[in-house]
């Protein structure tokens, strides 16, 4: 446990005096993900440790430079788990850093997301003060909701000191099944297992090959395969495999993401059809019923952004070469949106001072 | 004792600068239908005030456009004019947020209450503002899906007010408050540009906005389109009504109840003076003698209710609980649920008004508050009735009181004051789900430092600079603070020497 809110605010307070800009790094895990920034490094790594941790309430609140690792084995001993299964891409990853990402994993639309699991947060902001929102029960609106804006803000609005998060029960036991289906087909599938109640936990396609996840209690589980037999045909699962198959999943080290250098990630309308974007089948994996798309294209940027804005999604070149020097990473905004973006950071960090140009050339 | 401008029981007459109303009424006029401009004091009254009547005023002018164009014509012309406006929903709000400004437009949405399409390959709904909370799952239900966001107002209350104050409901213990159930939002600035929150997808690109945007209280844009998640409906349903002899037991099962695991679809809790009052109104079947009730809803596949359902009667019975009755027909869970939907005006029925607190508190705090709110009961002379959502932690005490008896409003104000400092005290939050409006501005200071209150400010500034939208709602003016936070202690501000601060 290392409290270093002082030292932090400092360091903000010193950047701001010298106008010098800041890099947030907690583990650095998320380095690749958006534009390189230049700046002073602000180490939250050693802000670190569980304040608050009340099973019984459902409630864990940590300072930002807690490894993720160190949080969901707490959890853990209380069979409870982080709803959103946020991917840490390395050991160093951070609490702070997988809020400030704003990345979930594969059980987002089923349980919740990273920001749906955000309660409340204490951060630092670009005048060095350090303020507190939301707090530690789910309904809480009063004022403006601070806390869930700074989940996927990628450091721009100020450094994330703490957070407050909403814990789920673990689902006592999981089973995996694959099923042969055209990526067409997949959506009507996926909405018929829900609707039949079955507990769909995660999914996952690959060309003609729909991996899905069911969590849910033992007795439950344990009659799932019975209840499958009875609609559907498919391939049961070793279990060593599939608890292993979505863990590699979350954190890119699926056979899918070996020499991905440039990759984009795409959140769709689950209807949306993507595939004209491939080169081939193959390049194509998608998670989250059909709303997740991790693409391989040698397209340009311009017609995948114009393919997600047409169609009412978003895309991300969620990774590019380090030699790289893309024009754009994130889709690009309608004017009102950017025209909040910039009021929005000059509001919370006046002096440009953290991660300038990480999401958007202006910030 | 010094404090900010509030408004008494009765409306307050203010005349706006005739030359700007008439100037604003003769633009409204090539925009809408003279039908659909009112102006006349008899017009007007109706919209005087929402769900929390002892504010009222009337607006200048209100307008009930019926095309989205005309939402943004109004708009500008507002913005050119610098004209205050607030946007009005169904009018059930319970902070008096939509308390019109007296120099200002009140934009009233009912007439934009079309479902504009349902899709039931990505399960969402697209929706005009007006289009009112139930009539959603009422139009899916064919689809086999369901809104899951239900507050009380459900009935009347409309999807625009759900987003501006980010409704909950006795099902957001499951499946969350507005903000996890929507998926896009579109509107206006106050500038009449328009802005897009979210898209069709899961993720949007950028900020994280509609969190911001959601909750707002119609003070950083007027929203026109909605677009939400629809769920599949649960295959079983069952409903349990859970007797205690103490309040303490009872606030001690919630607790246990979810430590197991169970998150139940709802968890309901109702005091003596509530159920009685429900009974009394609804024959629900309700123990009259009880000190209190919890209605618990559990819902999934028949394995998953059936294993919740053992686990939460076996903790039931580790709380003391005195009788545990399962629903056993549709229409005897429909009873059940009837008398909890009808305790508002059950309890209505009991002293000529009431005010309803909002206040939400962790769970393990639940037997602390309550006895304190008996405590306070005792001390003001109120009665007090607690109907409420349970398993979030957020109360509703409704505390009975006759207007019309002079010092009253005053003396109960005083009280819920303490209830939502005590909420505050133990770790909560002085709103769950009614919105802070006008009705809680003096507890912000309570909960929020100067320096929290100033970003909050500056938020607002970013997004509405003139500061036209919803304006003197919210969030209070910093000069405002001390004194407040001075007459919460029973202290000058003078005396107030200790600032709130946040901790890291």
């Amino acid at each position: 446990m290392q409290d270093n809110a002082r030292i932090l605010q400092d360091q903000v307070q010193q950047a701001i005096t010298e106008q010098k800009p800041l890099r947030i790094q907690g583990g650095n895990s998320k380095a690749f993900y958006g534009f390189a920034v230049q700046g002073e490094v602000l180490d939250t790594s050693g802000h670190h440790g569980i304040i608050e941790y009340e099973p019984t309430e459902l409630v864990l609140r940590a300072r930002a430079g807690t490894p993720l690792s160190e949080i969901n084995s707490a959890l853990k001993q209380h069979q409870q788990m982080l709803a959103c299964e946020p991917p840490c891409f390395s050991q160093s990853a951070t609490l702070g850093g997988a809020v400030a990402a704003g990345l979930s994993g594969p059980s987002r639309p089923y349980l919740a997301s990273i920001q749906d699991s955000v309660l409340g947060c204490t951060i630092l902001n670009g005048q060095a003060q350090i303020l507190g929102f939301g707090g530690k029960v789910m309904k809480n609106v009063a004022g403006y909701d601070v806390s869930r804006l700074m989940a996927g803000s990628m450091g721009c609005l100020g450094v994330i000191l703490d957070i407050t998060l909403k814990v789920i029960p673990s689902t006592r036991a999981e089973k995996s099944f694959v099923f042969s289906m055209e990526p067409e087909n997949s959506l009507a599938f996926i909405n018929d297992l829900r609707k039949r109640g079955l507990p769909v936990s995660a999914t996952c396609q690959l060309c003609a090959q729909l991996m899905v996840r069911f969590s849910a209690g033992n007795t439950e589980i344990a009659e799932l395969e019975d209840r499958l037999e009875e609609h559907y045909s498919f391939i049961e699962w070793l279990e060593s495999d599939d608890y292993l198959f979505w863990e590699q999943l979350r954190e890119h080290q699926h056979p899918f993401f070996e020499q991905a250098s440039t990759l984009w990630r795409l959140s769709m309308p689950a209807d949306a059809d993507i595939h004209g974007l491939a080169d081939k089948p193959e390049d194509v994996l998608t998670e989250w019923g059909g709303s997740l798309h991790w693409l391989k294209t040698t397209k340009s940027a311009d017609e995948i952004f114009n393919h997600a804005r047409i169609n009412n999604g978003q895309a991300t070149l969620f990774r590019y070469p380090a030699t790289q020097q893309p024009a754009t990473i994130f889709q690009p905004l309608a004017p009102a949106l950017e025209q909040w973006h910039k009021s929005l950071k000059a509001a919370f960090d006046p002096f440009g001072i953290f991660n300038p140009g990480k999401m958007y050339t202006q910030e | 004792m010094a404090c900010a401008k509030r408004y008494s029981a009765t409306w307050i007459s203010v005349v706006a600068d005739p030359v700007i109303r008439e100037a604003l009424l003769s633009a409204l006029g090539e925009i809408l239908d003279a039908q659909f401009i009112l102006s006349t004091q008899e017009q007007l009254k109706p919209f005087e005030c929402d769900g929390l009547s002892v504010y009222k005023a009337l607006p200048m002018v209100a307008v009930l456009p019926g095309k989205e164009t005309q939402v943004q014509e109004v708009i500008r012309l507002c913005h050119q004019m610098k004209v205050p406006l607030v946007t009005r929903g169904a009018g059930t709000g319970l902070s008096a947020g939509a308390k019109p400004d007296p120099e200002g437009l009140l934009l009233v949405m009912t007439r934009l209450s079309n479902i504009l399409d349902i899709n039931t390959a990505t399960q969402t709904a697209r929706l005009q503002p007006g289009v009112r909370n139930l009539a959603i799952s009422e139009a899916v239900k064919q689809h086999g899906l369901f809104y899951a966001p239900d507050p009380s107002s459900q009935i009347a209350c409309s999807i625009g007010g759900n987003i501006a104050e980010n409704a909950g409901g006795v099902h957001c213990l499951k499946y969350g408050l507005t903000i996890h159930n929507v998926l896009q939002v579109s509107g206006f600035t106050m500038a009449g540009d328009p802005v897009t929150l979210g898209n069709g997808g899961l993720d949007n690109a950028g900020l994280n906005l509609l969190p911001l945007i959601i909750g707002s209280e119609g003070m950083l844009m007027v929203v026109t389109e909605i677009t939400v998640k629809l769920l599949p409906l649960p295959r079983h349903v069952e409903v349990i009504l859970a007797s205690f002899d103490s309040i303490e037991k009872a606030g001690q099962a919630v607790s246990n109840i979810i430590a197991q695991g169970v998150i139940p679809g709802g968890l309901e809790m109702m005091d003596n003076n509530a159920i009685r009052a429900a009974e009394d109104y609804a024959h629900a079947g309700y123990p009259r003698d009880a000190a209190a009730i919890l209605l618990i809803e559990i819902d999934g596949s028949s394995i998953n209710v059936s294993e919740q359902l053992q686990s939460t009667r076996q903790v039931l019975q580790e709380s003391g609980v005195i009788s545990v009755k399962i629903a056993k027909t549709e229409t005897e869970k429909a009873l059940f649920w009837k008398g909890r939907k009808s305790a508002f005006p059950a309890v209505g029925r009991l002293s000529p008004d009431y005010y309803c607190m909002d206040g939400t508190i962790p769970r393990k705090s639940l037997a602390e508050v309550l006895g304190y709110i008996h405590a306070l009961s005792e001390q003001y002379g109120f009665a007090v009735a607690n109907v409420f959502h349970a398993g979030d932690g957020n109360l509703h005490p409704l505390i009975l009181f006759d207007a019309n008896q002079p010092g009253q409003l005053e003396s109960v104000e005083s009280m819920g004051a303490k209830i939502l400092e005590k909420c505050i005290e133990v770790g909560g939050t002085i709103t769950g789900e009614h919105g802070v409006g006008l009705e809680k501005i003096r507890q912000m200071p309570l909960q929020f430092s100067d320096d929290e209150i100033s970003q909050f400010h500056s938020i607002k500034a970013a997004l509405d600079p003139d500061n036209l939208l919803n304006p003197g709602k919210n969030i209070p003016l910093l000069k405002h603070c001390q004194e407040y936070r001075a007459l919460a202690k029973n202290l000058h501000p003078n005396q107030l020497l200790i600032q709130h601060e946040p901790t890291a």
